[in-house]
Parts: C-alpha cells; sequence; structure tokens
C-alpha cells in the first residue's frame, strides 16, 4: 500500500513539474496578461472569444496567457506591487484606483503614442487621451468607460404612487418618503467595503450641487458639505445594516425587487436581462428604466453626466521589439470596432472606441446611451477627480458621519486630511 | 563548559545557513523598511528624504492611534485570555477524560480552516438584515436587542474580536504536548497526598509548562493579536469609522494609497510595539517555576 502511495505521489509531482514547465515553442512570443475581465465579469466571455481567436490566428508565434483574477483589490494589489517592483505585466488593466498620471510619468510602460499616430488612434472616441497622456505621449490607454444612471424599477414606484422618477433632490426625497411608507427601500447604500454604492451617490449629488466646475478647488467647495448632508439624508431610505453593507447587499436587494433605485456602472446591465434575476417569467429589464441625476434647488447642476474610466490598459515598456509588436497587434485586435460593438453588446459595457452600437442592444444599455447623449456635460466620477487616498478613507469617512460621529464639515475635513497624508 | 576549536568552527557551520536565511529574509528587509519609513515613496517616482514627517504624521492621525491600542487590545486579549482559555482545556483534555480525543479533534479543527473562510462565516452570522445571531435573538424575543453588529461602533470591535478568541486549539494542543511530558510521580504523590485535581493543576501542572509552552503559547498568541489583518479586512475593512482598524490594516491602505513612507513607518511602529510586548512578556514570565517549587507548592497545598 505504501509503495503504491509513493507511486502516486511520484507521479502527480511529475505531472505537475511537467505542466509547469510545457515550453512555448521557440520563436513564439507570449504575452502575460494578469486580467479582471474573466470569471462572472460580464465582458469575460467575449474577451475569452477573442483571446482564443487572436492566438488561434497567430499560432506558433504569439501567444496570450491569462492569469486569473477574480477579486478586484486582489487585483489591484498584485499590479500594484508587480509595478512597484519593477515587474509589471506585459499587459494589465488599471482603474482609476492607481495614480494614472504617476504611472504615465513613470516610464514603466510602452510609449503607444507612435502606434495611435499611425491611424490606430482613430478608431477611439475623441479626446480620450487628453486627460491621461503625459508631454503629448500615450502610455496608459483608457479603454472601457462607464456612466452613472439612477435605474429604477417602475413597478415600486407606481405602488408608492409615480409614474415619474422624480426631476429634483426636493421631489426625490418625497418620493422616498412615498416609497418608504409602501414598505420599500428607496436605494442602496453601502458603507461597508469600499462604499463603492455610497461613493457614486455623493458624486451625483456634488454634481447635481456644484455643476461641472465642482472639482475645481478640490474639497474645499461647498458643495462637498451639502452633498454630504444629502447623502447622510439618504440613509434613511435604505436597508437595515447599510453601515456594515457591501456591493453585494445593495446589488441582491435589487435584484430581490425590494429597493425601488439602483445605481452603478454599464457593465451590470447584462444582469438585468439574465434568466436567473427573473420572477414569474419577467425580466428585471422589463419593469426597469433609466433615469438622469435629479437637479437640486439652488444647485449649479444642469443635466450633467458622472463618468469615469473604469478600465485602462496599459502594456510594459519591452526590450524587444518583436515583443512590442506583438502586444500592440493584441491591443490593435480586442479595440477593433466590430469587435468592440459586440463586445459592448455581450456585455453591455462602454468603451472608449468609436463603433456602431448593435442594433441588437439591449433597451437599457440604449436608454443609458441616450441619457448619456443627452447630457449638456460630464463629471468625473470622485473616485478619478481625486487621489486614491480619498477613495480609501472614504468608507471611514461616511461610516463616522452615518454614526454621528463627526458632521458633514468633519466627514470632508477626514477625508482632506488623508488626501494630505497621501 | 568551554568549546574547543573544532566544536566552534562545527557551531557555525550548523549556524551559517539559518543565519543566511535570517539576515537576507529578516535583518534586510527591516532595514529597508526603516530606510523608507524616512522617505517620501510612491513607488513610481524616485523617492525623497522625509525626515521624521511621516512618523509626526503618524502621531496626528487618529486612525492610527486608535489602530495601535485596538492592537495592543487585541495582543492582551490574545495573551492573557485566549491563552489561559486554552491552558484550561490542555489541563482538562490532558487527564484524558472521556471523549478526549474527540474534543482535541473540534478544538483543533478551526485551526485547519483559513481566517478569511472563518471571517466570511462570522459575517454572515453578524449580518444585520439576514445574520443567524439577530435571527436568533428574534426567536428568542429579544429582537430589541437585535442590531448591525458590525456597523455600530460599540459592537464592532468586540464582534470582530470575540469569536476568535473561542479558536484556541493551537495553543491549546502545544500546551497538552508539553503537559504529557509532565512525570507522572509528581501526580502520583500528590494523590497520596491528598491533592485535588484542581489542586494538582494549580501547583504541579501550571507552575512546570509556565516557563515552557504557556510562556510560547502567550508570547504566540500577542504576536498574532499584534500582527491581526485579514479578520479584520474581511469582516470590517476597519469601519465604522476606523474603529476596528489594526496597524497592519491601516498600513496595508497606505500601501493602497501609495504611500509607502508611511506605511513603512507604521510598520517601524509595529515593531517597536511588538519588542516592547515580547520584553513585557518575559518579564513577566521571570521568576522561579522549577521542580522543587513545585513540590513545595504540593506540600503547600495539602496542609
Amino acid at each position: 500500500m505504501k509503495k503504491l502511495f509513493a507511486l502516486i505521489l511520484a507521479v502527480t509531482m511529475c505531472l505537475s513539474l511537467a505542466a509547469i514547465a510545457v515550453p512555448a515553442s521557440a520563436d513564439e512570443i507570449v504575452i502575460n496578461f494578469p486580467s479582471i475581465w474573466v470569471g462572472t465579469d460580464s465582458k469575460a466571455p467575449y474577451m475569452a472569444e477573442m483571446i482564443e481567436a487572436f492566438n488561434a490566428e497567430n499560432a506558433g508565434s504569439i501567444k496570450v496567457v491569462v492569469e486569473e483574477q477574480t477579486d478586484y483589490q486582489a487585483y489591484r494589489d498584485k499590479i500594484r506591487t508587480t509595478i512597484t517592483t519593477g515587474n509589471a505585466p506585459d499587459l494589465c488593466i488599471l482603474d482609476t484606483t492607481f495614480d494614472i498620471k504617476a504611472f504615465a510619468e513613470s516610464g514603466k510602460f510602452m510609449d503607444l503614442t507612435p502606434y495611435l499616430e499611425d491611424g490606430w488612434g482613430e478608431n477611439f472616441t475623441d479626446g480620450a487621451f487628453d486627460a491621461w497622456s503625459v508631454d503629448g505621449k500615450v502610455s496608459i490607454l483608457p479603454f472601457e468607460a462607464a456612466v452613472f444612471t439612477p435605474i429604477y424599477n417602475t413597478e415600486i414606484l407606481k405602488a408608492a404612487g409615480w409614474d415619474h422618477f422624480p426631476a429634483t433632490y426636493d421631489e426625490f426625497f418625497k418620493m422616498a418618503e412615498d416609497v418608504k411608507a409602501a414598505g420599500y427601500n428607496v436605494m442602496g447604500q453601502m458603507a461597508g467595503d469600499n462604499a463603492w454604492s455610497s461613493m457614486l451617490w455623493y458624486s451625483l449629488i456634488a454634481e447635481a450641487i456644484g455643476g461641472k466646475d465642482v472639482y475645481e478647488g478640490g474639497l474645499s467647495n461647498p458643495a462637498f458639505v451639502e452633498a454630504a448632508k444629502v447623502l447622510k439624508e439618504m440613509y434613511n431610505y435604505t436597508f437595515d445594516g447599510a453601515v456594515s453593507a457591501t456591493a453585494s447587499d445593495v446589488n441582491g436587494h435589487f435584484l430581490a425587487r425590494d429597493t425601488a433605485i439602483y445605481l452603478n456602472g454599464p457593465w451590470w446591465i447584462a444582469n438585468f436581462y439574465k434568466e436567473d434575476n427573473a420572477v414569474d417569467g419577467v425580466l428585471l429589464a422589463d419593469v426597469c428604466e433609466v433615469a438622469t441625476n435629479p437637479a437640486y434647488e439652488g444647485g449649479k447642476g444642469d443635466n450633467g453626466l458622472v463618468t469615469t474610466v473604469q478600465g485602462f490598459l496599459a502594456a510594459a515598456k519591452q526590450s524587444d521589439p518583436a515583443k512590442e509588436e506583438a502586444v500592440v497587434k493584441f491591443l490593435k485586435y480586442i479595440s477593433e470596432p466590430e469587435r468592440v460593438a459586440q463586445w459592448a453588446l455581450s456585455s453591455g459595457a462602454m468603451f472608449f472606441v468609436k463603433y456602431t452600437p448593435s442594433p441588437d442592444t439591449t433597451l437599457i444599455s440604449q436608454k443609458v446611451t441616450e441619457v448619456s447623449n443627452n447630457a449638456s456635460y460630464t463629471i468625473l466620477h470622485v473616485n478619478g477627480a481625486f487621489p486614491t487616498a480619498f477613495s480609501t478613507e472614504f468608507p471611514a469617512a461616511l461610516s463616522a458621519l452615518i454614526l454621528g460621529e463627526v458632521d458633514e464639515q468633519g466627514f470632508v475635513d477626514q477625508l482632506q486630511l488623508a488626501i494630505d497624508m497621501a | 563548559m568551554k568549546l574547543i576549536r573544532s566544536d566552534r568552527k562545527a557551531l557555525y557551520a550548523f549556524m551559517a545557513p539559518a543565519l543566511a536565511v535570517m539576515i537576507l529574509f529578516f535583518v534586510i528587509p527591516v532595514i529597508y523598511v526603516i530606510v523608507v519609513s524616512f522617505l517620501k515613496w510612491n513607488g513610481i517616482s524616485a523617492p525623497a528624504l522625509n525626515n521624521l514627517k511621516n512618523y509626526a504624521l503618524l502621531m496626528k492621525d487618529k486612525s492610527f492611534s486608535r489602530s495601535v491600542i485596538n492592537n495592543i487590545i487585541w495582543a492582551l486579549v490574545a495573551g492573557f485570555i485566549q491563552v489561559p482559555l486554552a491552558m484550561v482545556m490542555a489541563i482538562i483534555l490532558s487527564r484524558k477524560p472521556k471523549g478526549w480525543k474527540f474534543f482535541r479533534t473540534v478544538y483543533f479543527f478551526p485551526q485547519v480552516i483559513s481566517g478569511i473562510a472563518l471571517a466570511t462565516l462570522w459575517r454572515a452570522i453578524y449580518n444585520a438584515e439576514h445574520g443567524m445571531l439577530n435571527g436568533l435573538l428574534r426567536a428568542i424575543g429579544a429582537g430589541a436587542a437585535a442590531k448591525d453588529w458590525l456597523g455600530t461602533i460599540q459592537t464592532a470591535f468586540p464582534a470582530v474580536l470575540i469569536y476568535w478568541v473561542f479558536y484556541v486549539g493551537y495553543y491549546m494542543v502545544i500546551m497538552m504536548a508539553d503537559i504529557t511530558t509532565i512525570d507522572t510521580s509528581y501526580y502520583e504523590a500528590a494523590t497520596i497526598d491528598g491533592a485535588t485535581d484542581f489542586q494538582q493543576a494549580i501547583y504541579i501542572t501550571i507552575p512546570l509548562i509556565k516557563k515552557t509552552s504557556l510562556l510560547t503559547c502567550v508570547t504566540l498568541a500577542s504576536v498574532m493579536g499584534l500582527r491581526q489583518f485579514e479578520q479584520v479586512y474581511m469582516l470590517t475593512n476597519g469601519q465604522p469609522a476606523n474603529t476596528t482598524s489594526t496597524i497592519v490594516l491601516y498600513m496595508y491602505k497606505k500601501m493602497q494609497n501609495a504611500n509607502y513612507g508611511i506605511a513603512s513607518a507604521s510598520a517601524v511602529i509595529l515593531i517597536i510595539v511588538g519588542v516592547v510586548f515580547i520584553v513585557c512578556i518575559r518579564k513577566l514570565f521571570e521568576g522561579r517555576g522549577d521542580k522543587p517549587v513545585v513540590a513545595k507548592n504540593v506540600r503547600r497545598a495539602v496542609k
């Protein structure tokens, strides 16, 4: 018996070593790509399809190897560590929680400018690179876009006696009272984890109060104190335990149809169409409508739109020109307008690529696009407008605000202190 | 005993690999962390000397002082509540009562489950809306006591701390292993002298493990308490209002902000707190605890 176990162990070890040591063919260029667009991410299926097709088309010469990471925070930690230690992966996805400007200035990433100027740049939306280029050079490529528009459950509003979404925040809180009286939560809020939903609401409220110039002067703009007051008020209309709640609580409540309003990026739209989330055969999408950010009485906001870069693509600087060409070839491949159109259709995500939306685009995606196109101006989501320290401190400052540990000014001061320390 | 030259050479030869590994993976990183703690560095751009500013900022930051206090509480609870609990269990089970093997396995079982999994489980138990704890309270008619355990300032830190205190299996098996090495003649003599089980535990077992496994466990538990991360990260991420934060979590957040200077300064403070703790524990356990004292104790106890 011992011999049998020893044999099994030896065979297992040999197989493991063999799996690790599978060599690429001598001339094959391997592109290492740690990716977050995997697992349950709505972009994952089409991304996998594209990589498979690309590898098949370039069999023997280029191979993209995806290193899957499904947890956003773990992915960010990994990427931050590899870049800091000088081992940046061949290709990776960044978001606004990274100091994109510092990364772009670091010289650790490939300069994509010559390739973009050689015609590839035509594929991207006008001005897409303006905010992220350094000295006219683009090394971090804004790729996935996001706009944040409230989506509401028409049945819940109807049950509360409302046939339209409020146009102002005053009206919003009247509606909130009615929805609450009807036995529903008005919206999902969360101060736990990264307080993502509440941070989005904070951006929307700040935009409504401060308008397109809300970020001028940083957090000293009084709009942020006022917005904190409104956000705190919203916690009276959310579910129990919102202070420790996470995104899964917020999502779960909206899917359970006990919450009237949902706020998240367009990548979440695909979930509205999932059969799993249907109730009595009625898809969630069939009872949802897209709203615009309400106006604030006396505020400077005028039909503005909160947006962000949800995903940047960054490629490590290569010493081998052939590998650089291979990486660029792959980047061009996945940013081909036809493929991006298909990607947008399958995931609901939006991209900084000019493409003609498929006629099969979901109704909710079409409405989100319509709201975006009708916006007078766009401003960044707070987590992109302020340094990373803002986002890291936000949950602590918010929970302190909600629990009465600090007032609205104290909330803003706490965020400012975090920024100053960084 | 005086070492002869060849013995010394052998001694150095045996020590060399461990020493090299220690220098490479501990001494050099610690020196590196100390150096970085005096810099302003985002991990990308060139670092700049920041003198003592990182430390000055830490002293001003309330969330850091809260993290230090939380860690000290955690280490004290670990060393002086969790380990004594483990010791009681070890003493009871080492008397080999009926079913002792089953209970040894049950108490040790949580140690084989990852801390992340346990924290996830407890997060579900503490859930304000659908958690088992609030469900239980409602079921017994104490629904008024139900609350957002992890979202209330008064309950969040105790909630994070309390469940972990009862996971005593690791220290229990260490002490059980030590107790089994105690010469049974002590217990036999004490039994003949009329000492009860309790008296035997107090006057024989504890003094004999005090300087060995008990000291080891208190030191280990306190150090574990000082470097707590995953439980807090998973359960509360330091919230609400940073009241459950720990030094390592604080350090992690500063690294997220690409502020490696302050992160390193907080690591240096953690090392200092750790050293102070270990020195205090050593001092506390100094004193007599050897065999003659045991014999005297037993005689005194049964008089």
